[in-house]
């Protein structure tokens, strides 16, 4: 009952989640910042404005992002197969990434191109932390890796590697040069209005709800701890994304692979022979 | 119910039409720490296509008309365009130069002029928070029902509906 709940106001408690960030981000920076419900008074007047529809697929691939997520988020409430989820999250990129493709405007093509290269760097990342629960639990399903202890200690080097994953996901600097808000002017999003872009900004929210609910999983069947984990990452990802620039989409990859694809391996390595 | 939240969330579309740059940086400081525009729900979000305050700056310099009429083509109804600063609202000390036309409103319907060189930010609040009033209206104005013909005459028992075309606001004028 509990899940179903859960997986019906998942977008909701995402909302929640971009809005009280934007707050914390405003405090960080000394400013008042909008209200908490800002959010969802941004869908309200989305609803109200005209729509363009630049071409149908456009329009639909949009639409099949937000509705894969939202399916990716209730696959983890629901504590299905972790490869599963990680292999339809990616497929929920890739429809992104094919809207961002179906329009002529070259802001949109950079913006897909980026968002593809950053799938490339982060993605391996992903699949690595499966195994690693897999080595730990002999299972892939969520459900088995939440009722056992936290592995944080012994998924200690992954976890690292998984934090470096976050701002790529949720489009933070200083890896955020898939959406690059001045430069790029928002990348794929840019041909969305209207209605249709309230499903782009939804799937923005439940993002947050995927990334979170997955840094959970890291503290086993302890919720509480679980929670105050994703709290302090919370705020460490914004004092970041507040105090650095910007890198270069070439940058990101180098780091992202060297370093996050290094930590990976020698976690694996590491929790095969011990 | 939910429309007094209809006016929470205006963003912002920026564009410099020629200006010295002077405004610009007025803009700039108003979304700074001091003045923080977004306790209001505004971003400045450089996308014609999600944005619904169009602020304008300079007085509108030959080379970027095509732009700024194309810009505000793209952008979704309901709009309001801002004219920030003395060149934008009547060609400023530009005013009859070779190079410019004599303010934004030869080429848009401008809503709001905010006077100023440059225009200072506590100005440019007053003029985005009046706009916001403006906005409502103009999204108020959308939902009302109009006719496009009035009713056809009748000439010698046959229904005549030439010139039975109404002109832009002559059905709210009878009403």
């Amino acid at each position: 009952m509990i899940e179903i709940v859960l997986i019906l106001f998942a977008p909701v408690i995402g909302g929640f989640m971009y809005g009280f960030e934007r707050v914390v981000r405003a405090r960080m920076q000394n400013r008042q910042g909008p209200p908490l419900l800002q959010p969802f008074y941004d869908m309200y007047k989305l609803l109200n404005k005209q729509a363009f529809i630049v071409n149908p697929y456009h329009t639909i691939l949009g639409i099949m992002h937000f509705v894969t997520l939202w399916v990716v988020v209730a696959f983890i409430i629901l504590g299905q197969n972790f490869l599963y989820v990680i292999f339809l999250h990616l497929l929920s990129t890739i429809f992104i990434i094919l809207a961002g493709f179906s329009v002529k405007s070259i802001y949109s093509h950079i913006g897909s191109n980026r968002e593809l290269l950053a799938a490339i760097a982060y993605e391996p990342i992903l699949i690595m932390l499966a195994v690693g629960f897999f080595l730990i639990n002999e299972t892939f399903s969520i459900s088995a890796i939440r009722e056992n202890s936290p592995s944080i200690i012994a998924l200690f080097l992954l976890f690292l590697a998984y934090l470096m994953v976050i701002p790529i996901k949720l489009k933070k600097s200083p890896f955020d040069a898939s959406e690059a808000h001045q430069e790029i002017v928002g990348g794929v999003e840019i041909e969305f209005s209207g209605l249709f872009f309230e499903f782009i900004y939804m799937a923005k929210w439940l993002e947050y709800v995927f990334v979170y609910a997955l840094l959970m999983l890291f503290m086993g069947s302890n919720t509480v701890l679980g929670l105050a984990l994703a709290l302090f990452i919370f705020f460490v990802i914004n004092l970041v994304d507040n105090s650095t620039a910007r890198i270069k989409m070439t940058h990101l990859i180098k780091i992202v692979l060297s370093v996050g694809l290094t930590l990976g391996v020698v976690n694996l390595i590491g929790l095969s022979y011990v | 119910m939910f429309k007094k939240y209809r006016k929470k969330s205006p963003w912002i579309l920026h564009y410099n039409a020629g200006s010295c740059n002077g405004c610009d940086i007025e803009i700039l400081a108003c979304l700074s720490p001091k003045y923080d525009l977004e306790r209001f729900g505004v971003i400045n979000t450089g996308n014609p296509k999600q944005s619904d305050i169009f602020l304008v700056t300079g007085p509108v310099t030959l080379r970027c008309r095509e732009r700024l009429i194309e810009l505000y083509t793209q952008m979704p109804e309901p709009k309001v365009v801002i004219a920030v600063g003395s060149c934008t609202s009547t060609g400023g000390v530009f005013r009859d130069m070779y190079n410019v036309e004599n303010g934004l409103d030869r080429y848009l319907p401008v809503d709001v002029y905010i006077p100023g060189c440059a225009a200072s930010p506590e100005l440019i609040i007053d003029g985005v928070v009046k706009s916001l009033e403006i906005l409502e209206q103009k999204t108020k104005e959308m939902e009302k029902p109009f006719q496009l013909f009035r009713e056809a005459s009748l000439d010698d028992g046959v229904v005549n509906r030439r010139n039975s075309a109404l002109k832009v606001g002559e059905d709210d004028a009878k009403n």
